[in-house]
This record gives structure tokens, C-alpha cells and sequence, in this order.
């Protein structure tokens, strides 16, 4: 054997080694799946909506929305658990106990990551981030700077979760608080521009090697007038795969696509609100692809019809 | 050879890294978060918190000697609760409020006679409206007063009052005296309404104190307090709006 076949066999071997642990034949398998469970805009409904004869009566409730996520976590291989904001405020569990069974609840149900809403601040910063005690999960968010405030140490803008071979960067952006949250609340929270910081995050995240970049964000879906929103946000964006959205309560009916600065694409979804639905979204990767470094890439969308 | 291997073996490692696994596909689903699994462990969770909360909505805070309806032009109900803001308003902002006004339309449900829970407060006020206070001249004053009799008239508080004709405010009086255009109001508002909701666009940009206390638990502090006093909660028509069509 000369030394050139020898590296070219032991790459193959190394290669499905590598790749594919489970694999029985030397087969290389090309397509990694990685499921994107999300909600937003949760609004402290731990129990399902009462059963009064209105739209949502029956649906939403922790119990409900863990034993779901249980059952997809049994089947799918590579799950991420997301939340867009607004964990607090709407029933009153949230003027009783100020978010405290909320972020327990979100603990054991094993969300990987969130960001914050408006409405998180309603009980005060320090509220918030005495909360965080009982959280398990990080919130991340890029454009709030909480220098001198309690949550000063309490956040991240950016954090990279492994699933499976795909390195994840999470980022998260926040709406402008100035008129939608009383300064009593933010205190000496300082609001900074979403776009830039997100592009600023989303570099380093791609610096940092991500396969993909989900951006949390409680901007809301998009404006009438020129309000930064998701829509905005992911046609000035140059890094984001995806925007998980909230604040404007909307249940979309598919996710949007948008196109970046890079020619690639981002996609938006948001799942309404309290707790009704959970979104679902199932990537499929590539194995590796060095040919295709422009992110100039284009996904094919198919909604999930099965039960 | 070993060493070979290895190196392979790291070189294949960073390849791994540096090039980007990209997305091929989605697929999509918004699952309805219904009762059909349950997670146990949750339920328990909640469980405790859950009986708190059902007992502190079943706990009576006052007594209404009528059932109480929200109607135009003007309603018991309605002065009850524009009566709450200026009262709760002057007490938690420490001034003296001139009046108050409760957007018709932010009045959720009725109060029926006999014990008043905290429960009946949350399905009367079911948002989380902070009560906040302007200082607004009368000038701007007047221009919400005609916003407020085009919309059929809003509970305004106890002292005050004006007439509709056609559509049109008149006879606007403020704390007994007619409105003086030249002169400042402190009023008691929604901040959603002192945001410019429902139309107020007029109060939009007059900057409002907030102190984060939400109309909600101004009424069920209001309650208590009437209630602790021995005072019965029996609003009446007092011809605060009066709709004259002469």
C-alpha cells in the first residue's frame, strides 16, 4: 500500500468514524437533523385556557406543553427547546408569584435557551433576576446593556450550544423599552440598536465556527410604520439562519423567508401566544459541504402534515 | 504511522469545524399544546401554586348592593371606577387629582350584587393598564372631551361634568368650575389611553407620571379600603354626562 492510497482509505475510515457512530456499514451519512422546538409570548399561562366557551379553552398549560416535548424528545435525535419572550404577565400566577413557578416550570421542561419581552420587566429588573435562581436555562440578549443594573451578571449575549454535529449560535435581541416599559422597571437598562448589535453577535458567532444562528428575538413580526422589527432584521442581517420571533402575537401559518445581505436565506416564526402552540421546526443539515462557504444557500420548506 | 493517523485524525476533526454544516430542508408543525399528554411532573409543580391562586381569586374583598353595568352616557359602574382612579391616583402620586377618565371600552365585565371577589376585579380589568397622571392643558383637555362625547361618552369622576349635543361636548365643567382653556389639569388616566389609545392622539405626546401600579390593583385597593371603612359600594347616576339633543 503507498503512503497516497493509505491516507485515502484511512480518511474513509476515519471519516465514518467520525460521522456516523451508530453506523453499521461504512456508509457515510450525509444529513444530520436537528429539531427547533419554540414558543413565545407565553404570558404566565401555566394552566390551560378555562374551559368558558372561548376559542382557546382547553389549550396551553405546562403540563400539556412538557408531555408534547416529551414526546417529540423520544423521537427526534437532535432537539433545541426556545423561548422569544414575555414568560411573564397575563394571569395571575405572574401578580401572585412574580414568574417564580414560570421559571421553574421552563427549567424542568428543559428549554436550552431564551430572551427577554417587555413584559419580563413587570415586576422589576431585580425581579427578574432574582427569578434566574430558578432557572436552568440562559437568557441571552445582545442590545439591552444592564451595566449597574441587577442583571448585570445575569445574561449572555450570545451562547453556542453542540447538537450532534452541528455547533449552534444562539443570540438574542430585545424590543425598544423608552414608552413601552416604565423607567421605574429597566431602571438604567440602555437600549441599543437590534440590527447592529445582531450582525455585530452573529459575526462572532460565525468567527466562532457555527454551523447555523438562531436569533430570539422580541421585536416583534413586522410594522405599518418603520419600526425595527424581524422582517427588518433579517433583510439587514448577513449571519442569522433563523429568527424565532414574539411580541406581536401572531400565529403564523408558515415560516417566513426572507433573503439576508448575503443573498442567503433567513426565516421567521412566531406561534402566537400563552402557551397555545408549539412550533416545530425540522432542519436537516449537511454532512459537510466545503464548496457551498457563500451561505448564498436556499431551504426547501415543507409543512409537517402528520398528526 | 500512529502518528499519521492522529495527525488524519485531527485534520479531519478541523475540517469538520471549519466548514459549515448547512441546512438543506425544513419541515414545519405548530403542534396545539392541548391536554391529550400530560407531563406529571409539571402538574405536581404547579399544583400548590395553582390552589393558592384559586383561593386568593375566591377571596371576597367588599359587597355590592346592586348589580353594576357599564352603559352610556353615564353608568354606575363607570363612576365607580373613574371615582377609584382619581382617588387611587391622588393617593399613590401624592397630588390632588383634578379628574378622572375610564375608556369605556377597557370596562370588561359587570359587577354583580352581592360579594365582590378578586376574581370579579380581574374579569371587570382584565389587562394590565397602569394608572398614570397628566398634566394637560385645557385647551388639549377640551379636544378629549369631544373625543369622548363623538365616542358616546366615558365615565368621568365625581365634580365634573358636560353635556352631548350632537355629537359635541358642552357645558364642560371640571371640579364644579367650566373648563378654562388657558389654565393646567392634573388628570388621571389609562397610560394606554395617555399613550393616545382609543383615539386620544391629543394626549399622545404629554409626557405621564408612572409609577407602575396598574389600575387593577387600584380597584381592589380602592374596594378594601371602602369596605374597611364601612362604606357601601352603591354608585348612582349623578347626570355626570348628560346627552341633550335640543
Amino acid at each position: 500500500m503507498n503512503r497516497r492510497n493509505f491516507i485515502q482509505n484511512t480518511a474513509l475510515t476515519a471519516g465514518a468514524i467520525l460521522t456516523s457512530p451508530l453506523s453499521e456499514a461504512a456508509a457515510i451519512p450525509t444529513q444530520y437533523p436537528l429539531s427547533i422546538l419554540h414558543t413565545n409570548d407565553v404570558h404566565s399561562r401555566l394552566e390551560p385556557f378555562p374551559m368558558d366557551g372561548s376559542r382557546n379553552q382547553g389549550l396551553g398549560g405546562v403540563a400539556a406543553r412538557a408531555g408534547l416535548i416529551q414526546q417529540i424528545r423520544n423521537q427526534a435525535e437532535q432537539v433545541l427547546l426556545l423561548d422569544a419572550g414575555d414568560i411573564f404577565q397575563g394571569t395571575p400566577y405572574f401578580n401572585l408569584y412574580k414568574g417564580e413557578p414560570e421559571i421553574k416550570a421552563m427549567s424542568k421542561m428543559g428549554y436550552d435557551a431564551v430572551t427577554m419581552g417587555n413584559h419580563d420587566f413587570d415586576a422589576g429588573l431585580e425581579n427578574f433576576a432574582n427569578q434566574l435562581q430558578h432557572a436552568n436555562f440562559p437568557v441571552v440578549i445582545c442590545n439591552y446593556d444592564f451595566t449597574g443594573t441587577p442583571m448585570e451578571f445575569k445574561y449572555k449575549p450570545y451562547i453556542t450550544i453542540q447538537k450532534g454535529r452541528q455547533k449552534i449560535g444562539i443570540l438574542g435581541v430585545g424590543i425598544e423599552l423608552d414608552g413601552l416599559v416604565p423607567e421605574n422597571l429597566y431602571g438604567k437598562t440602555i437600549y441599543k440598536n437590534p440590527i447592529e448589535l445582531a450582525n455585530i453577535n452573529a459575526a462572532r458567532l460565525k468567527q466562532e465556527k457555527c454551523d447555523f444562528i438562531i436569533c430570539l428575538s422580541h421585536l416583534g413580526d413586522k410594522y405599518e410604520e418603520n419600526k425595527v422589527s424581524d422582517e427588518i432584521l433579517a433583510k439587514e442581517c448577513y449571519d442569522i439562519d433563523l429568527i424565532i420571533g414574539g411580541h406581536t402575537h401572531r400565529f403564523f401559518e408558515q415560516p417566513r423567508k426572507y433573503t439576508n445581505k448575503r443573498g442567503g436565506d433567513v426565516l421567521v416564526n412566531q406561534v402566537g401566544w400563552g402557551g397555545i402552540q408549539l412550533g416545530r421546526l425540522d432542519y436537516i443539515f449537511s454532512g459537510k459541504n466545503g464548496k457551498n462557504l457563500s451561505k448564498a444557500h436556499t431551504v426547501v420548506i415543507t409543512r409537517n402534515t402528520s398528526k | 504511522m500512529f502518528k499519521q493517523l492522529l495527525l488524519l485524525f485531527a485534520l479531519c476533526l478541523g475540517m469538520g469545524c471549519s466548514t459549515p454544516n448547512l441546512p438543506l430542508s425544513l419541515t414545519y408543525k405548530g403542534y396545539p399544546v392541548n391536554n391529550s399528554t400530560t407531563d406529571t411532573a409539571l402538574t405536581n409543580l404547579i399544583q400548590p401554586y395553582g390552589q393558592n391562586v384559586n383561593k386568593t381569586m375566591g377571596t371576597v374583598i367588599g359587597f355590592a348592593n346592586s348589580t353594576l353595568f357599564k352603559k352610556l352616557p353615564e353608568s354606575g359602574l363607570g363612576n365607580f371606577m373613574a371615582d377609584c382612579m382619581r382617588q387611587m391616583a391622588s393617593k399613590q402620586y401624592n397630588q390632588p387629582i383634578d379628574i378622572a377618565f375610564m375608556n369605556q371600552g377597557g370596562i370588561r365585565a359587570s359587577i354583580n350584587k352581592g360579594n365582590i371577589t378578586v376574581g370579579n376585579v380581574y374579569e371587570l380589568m382584565p389587562f394590565d393598564n397602569l394608572l398614570v397622571v397628566q398634566e394637560v392643558k385645557g385647551a388639549v383637555l377640551e379636544q378629549f372631551f369631544q373625543l369622548i362625547a363623538a365616542d358616546g361618552g366615558w365615565p368621568i369622576s365625581a365634580g365634573s361634568s358636560f353635556v352631548i349635543q350632537h355629537k359635541k361636548a358642552i357645558n364642560i365643567t371640571i371640579n364644579g368650575n367650566p373648563l378654562d382653556p388657558t389654565k393646567f389639569y392634573l388628570i388621571a388616566n389609562t397610560d394606554y389611553v395617555a399613550n393616545g389609545g382609543s383615539n386620544a392622539a391629543m394626549l399622545k405626546n404629554i409626557p405621564f407620571q408612572n409609577r407602575g401600579y396598574l389600575l387593577r390593583d387600584a380597584l381592589i385597593d380602592y374596594i378594601k379600603d371602602l369596605t374597611k371603612s364601612g362604606r357601601p359600594i352603591n354608585p348612582t347616576i349623578e347626570n355626570r354626562v348628560i346627552v341633550s339633543n335640543e
